[in-house]
């Protein structure tokens, strides 16, 4: 197909110097000495006001930490990071957290307006935004606000920075943190369950249907911080709740690194739809700066005929390294992943999920669709496995992969697990680049060549893209468009 | 035995080694040969048995599986038997020592242990990666084989049955073979036991196909129910050539199959097909890779298995594609059909794509017998059992009957028939 030729230089000109939320916010920043100790979790816990029980967990993890080795199985190739040499506390100053509005440093607010993330409830409301999503801003290591608290409050739901949860609902943090991904997990999850700065905590009661649309919004700004969240979301029986994070930092040359744990729990007949907006700075198109995404995300369908979605729009990030996971423990649950990946520059992403048959008549569906451009390296991970006592567990797998260019790479690596005879296992994947048939019939219709590849590319992410809430979809879409930027317009 | 300070080997491993030091003096080959073999010996010393966390056997962990390893027995003595398909010519290895004769014009075989005194064999004994353990096993211990030649534009009426049998002890054996440009040929390779004593046989068959060769080969293993089969067929493509390779496995408690092709010349074709028939303790692994390195190339792979009873399977492939290698078109499939409830399947169907004018996928399927076709058959009077039978029979038969050759169509089916008799 040589008409691409010019999409592909396109490409490589534009590529991923298109960040557009690479800008510094200038503010008084309050840090933690540099380097990691059992002194510095202290300092954590001791300006969170934490319990003792939580330092004392935060320190089992550390222990724990030091003993651990850094994954090496993931096709991303990084040189090594120095875990002493970044800061793990950075917080606004005289912001030890959320508070109303009107006491937020004027500069953040600038901040989460130039990234288009509505904070004033009242504009909200005035229809000056014009859908209603009640959001918890996370900026570096705490959480700056959160919106529609007490209009959630009424209806029963509680969402606030699990800081602040950790003071308020002690009961409820201690039961549920760290039963779906234990401190011991991984070394990422260790360091994160030693470290955790900030995050989102949701609780929907028995029986509510969340009125609206949660998100938290992640923002790195300071330079060599780590952030290192922690999201716990817990749906009662019946509950209902749609949850996004996005994720934006400044343009940089160093390396930063976000390691987040994300725990869901859905207990019976309870549905957790999880959405992502991943779009960290990917570096520049030399291969320099970048966030280094190391995540772990984990759902755990604890009860009968629950459900968990995860959906994730993956376009920056220096690195990824993510595997949103659903553990289907509960008969006839259900666990779904649908995810878009799009690498291009320097960019490396490996993700993909898991899906754990525990329970009986359980079912998973995976979509992956993964677009490789540049010189980057796009890989799908992933396994599904079933217990012995699983009986009819069903799952299906979709991961396609699309090539621009001859440079960047394009992997699967399916793991599938079988140890029960009546689970039904179907994967499927593809690799290919636009076919040049799908082309021809666009362009013979007289649809231009970049619109002809910008139908097809949206095409291909359809499945993905109709899982998003229909408030990001657009969002998500036009995401796609920049990081693809001239080869699908 | 000189035991590293530091390293603890498990029973097979320090078996391993006792063993090699018992044999060494004995075995074919000094100089080189013995310096190759003492350096494959040490490497495995140092590495150990691979675990599960050698990506390359994710799902077999040999370390933990393989519990004993036999001693090399003397007197061990086995016969061979008849061909699978009559009128065959056939190249016997009896407990592991090759037996050569006077064959059809267009092709010779030599014994591999005169290579192997000779130190002509001596450069061919090297691991093939970091996690090679059959490469190491097999190179250290290694006694006789076959160097088969196949002459250029030489073709035969009669398949050629490669036949190695054993009835207890060890068996090391290696396979060169060299197809000559435009040669036609089908050969089996058949591994058997005869006997129910246990075994350790490792085998490594190195292939060449010369441009414009088109090679049917067909690996039949049917060890018994206690031995150990770790094996290795690797094969590298010539422009245009065309190797149709069939991988059947019906017995064996611990089966390692590994299968290295490389499309290296433009045109080149590989057709792929296995067939997995797991019942009893069985486990069986079968892992693949195929390097598409040059442009215009094809592969297809479909592997079927049935697995009963405890039996264990896995299946590892991997399609790579270098970024030169544009236009390729690779397809591979993997269904299996889990029989009981206490059977295992993993499969882990890998692409590993750099080149973007390419067409790849795979596909993986793990199932029950379809109900609605035994409800079919049932209904029309057949009983349940013979039903399923009739049903897992066509799921494996299907892939046999893709070779034009009748009688050979034949002689598998019949394989396939025995086996399923015996176990379903």
């Amino acid at each position: 197909m040589p008409a691409v030729q010019e999409t592909i230089d396109q490409v490589r000109q534009i590529d991923v110097d298109q960040y557009k939320y690479g800008f510094e916010t200038t503010i008084e920043m309050e840090k933690a000495p540099k380097g990691l100790s059992e002194e510095i979790i202290r300092f954590i816990s001791a300006k969170k006001s934490e319990p003792e029980w939580m330092l004392e967990w935060r320190l089992e993890a550390y222990r724990r930490w030091l003993t651990l080795e850094e994954p090496t199985w993931a096709r991303v190739d990084y040189p090594k990071i120095d875990f002493n040499d970044l800061y793990y506390y950075a917080a606004p100053k005289n912001q030890s957290g959320p508070k109303s509005i009107d006491e937020v440093d004027p500069e953040i607010l600038k901040t989460y307006e130039k990234l288009g993330i509505p904070l004033r409830e009242q504009e909200i409301l005035a229809g000056v935004q014009t859908s209603k999503i009640a959001v918890d801003a996370v900026f570096d290591s705490v959480s700056v606000v959160t919106t529609f608290k007490e209009e959630l409050k009424k209806a029963g739901v509680i969402f606030m920075s699990i800081s602040e949860a950790i003071r308020e609902y002690p009961e409820l943090v201690k039961k549920y943190l760290g039963s779906v991904v234990p401190t011991t997990d991984n070394f990422y999850a260790t360091l994160n369950s030693a470290v955790f700065t900030d995050g989102s905590f949701v609780f929907v009661p028995k029986g509510v249907r969340c009125p609206m649309e949660l998100s938290t919004y992640f923002r790195i700004n300071e330079k060599n911080t780590g952030q290192f969240e922690r999201t716990l979301i817990i749906a009662e029986e019946g509950a209902y709740v749609s949850y996004l994070e996005g994720c934006t930092a400044p343009q940089r040359d160093e390396n930063q690194l976000h390691a987040a744990v994300v725990e869901l729990v859905a207990m019976d007949d309870a549905e957790i739809k999880y959405s992502t907006v991943q779009n960290w700075y990917p570096g520049d198109k030399e291969g320099k700066g970048g966030i280094y995404n190391f995540v772990t995300k984990r759902g755990d369908c604890r009860g009968k005929n629950s459900k968990i979605s995860w959906t994730q729009v993956e376009t920056g990030s220096a690195i990824t390294w993510k595997y949103p996971s659903c553990i289907l423990r509960g008969d006839g649950s259900r666990g779904e992943f649908y995810s878009i990946a799009v690498s291009n520059g320097h960019q490396q992403i490996d993700s993909g999920t898991k899906m754990i048959h525990l329970g009986k008549n359980t079912s998973s569906r995976i979509i992956s669709k993964g677009i490789a451009a540049g010189v980057s390296q796009n890989t799908y991970r992933g396994q599904v496995s079933t217990h012995r006592k699983a009986e009819n567990a069903r799952n299906f797998t979709q991961c396609d992969s699309l090539l621009i260019g001859d440079r960047c790479g394009a992997h699967t690596v399916p793991y599938i697990e079988a140890k029960n005879s009546s689970a039904q296992f179907e994967h499927e994947a593809t690799t290919s680049k636009i076919s040049e048939d799908q082309l021809f019939y666009c362009l013979q219709r007289g649809i231009p060549e970049e619109a002809a590849i910008a139908l097809i590319v949206n095409g291909f992410v359809k499945e993905v893209i109709q899982e998003l809430p229909m408030e990001f979809a657009v969002e998500a879409q036009k995401l796609i468009s920049i990081s693809l930027e001239g080869s699908v317009g | 035995m000189n035991i590293q300070a530091g390293i603890k080997l498990t029973a097979a491993e320090a078996a391993l080694v006792e063993s090699y030091n018992e044999q060494v003096g004995e075995l074919p080959g000094d100089g080189n040969t013995l310096v190759a073999r003492d350096t494959l010996l040490s490497d495995l010393k140092t590495a150990g048995l691979p675990t599960r966390r050698v990506e390359a056997w994710h799902y077999t962990d040999l370390k933990s599986l393989l519990k004993t390893v036999p001693a090399f027995l003397r007197g061990a003595s086995a016969q061979r038997v008849e061909p699978i398909v009559p009128g065959s010519t056939v190249l016997s290895v009896v407990n592991g020592k090759a037996h050569t004769r006077v064959l059809p014009e267009g092709i010779t075989a030599k014994s591999y242990a005169d290579a192997l005194l000779d130190g002509s064999a001596a450069d061919g004994l090297v691991a093939r990666d970091a996690d090679d353990v059959i490469g190491r096993i097999n190179g250290s211990f290694v006694r006789d084989g076959l160097i088969v030649e196949v002459a250029e534009g030489a073709a035969f009426e009669a398949p050629i049955e490669i036949q190695s049998v054993q009835n207890c002890g060890q068996v090391n054996t290696r396979f060169p073979v060299r197809f000559g440009a435009g040669a036609k040929a089908t050969v089996i390779e058949r591994h058997l036991a005869i006997g129910e004593d246990a075994a350790l046989v490792t085998s490594v068959t190195d292939m060449r196909l010369a441009d414009d060769a088109e090679v049917t080969w067909i690996i039949f293993q049917s060890e018994g129910d206690a031995d150990t089969h770790l094996a290795q067929f690797k094969a590298e493509l010539g422009a245009n050539a065309k190797l149709r390779l069939y991988v059947i496995n019906g017995g064996g408690k611990l089966v390692r199959q590994e299968i290295h092709i490389a499309v290296a010349g433009e045109g080149s074709d590989l057709t792929l097909r296995g067939i997995n028939l797991l019942g009893g303790e069985s486990h069986t692994d079968v892992t693949f890779t195929v390097d598409h390195n040059v442009p215009h190339t094809t592969s297809t792979e479909v592997i079927r298995n049935v697995v009963f009873d405890r039996a264990r399977g896995v299946f590892q492939g991997q399609i790579r594609v270098a970024q030169d290698a544009q236009k390729t078109d690779a397809k591979m499939s993997c269904n299996t059909l889990l029989l009981s409830d206490d059977a295992e399947f993993s499969a882990k169907p890998e692409l590993e794509i750099f080149a973007d004018d390419v067409q790849c996928g795979h596909g993986a399927t793990v199932i029950d017998i379809d109900h609605t076709q035994l409800f079919y058959l049932m209904a029309r009077g057949v009983p349940e059992n013979k039903a399923r039978a009739m049903l897992v029979n066509a799921f494996v038969a299907e892939i046999v009957e893709e070779l034009d050759d009748e009688t050979l169509v034949e002689a598998l089916e019949g394989v396939i028939s025995d086996w399923l008799e015996k176990y379903a």
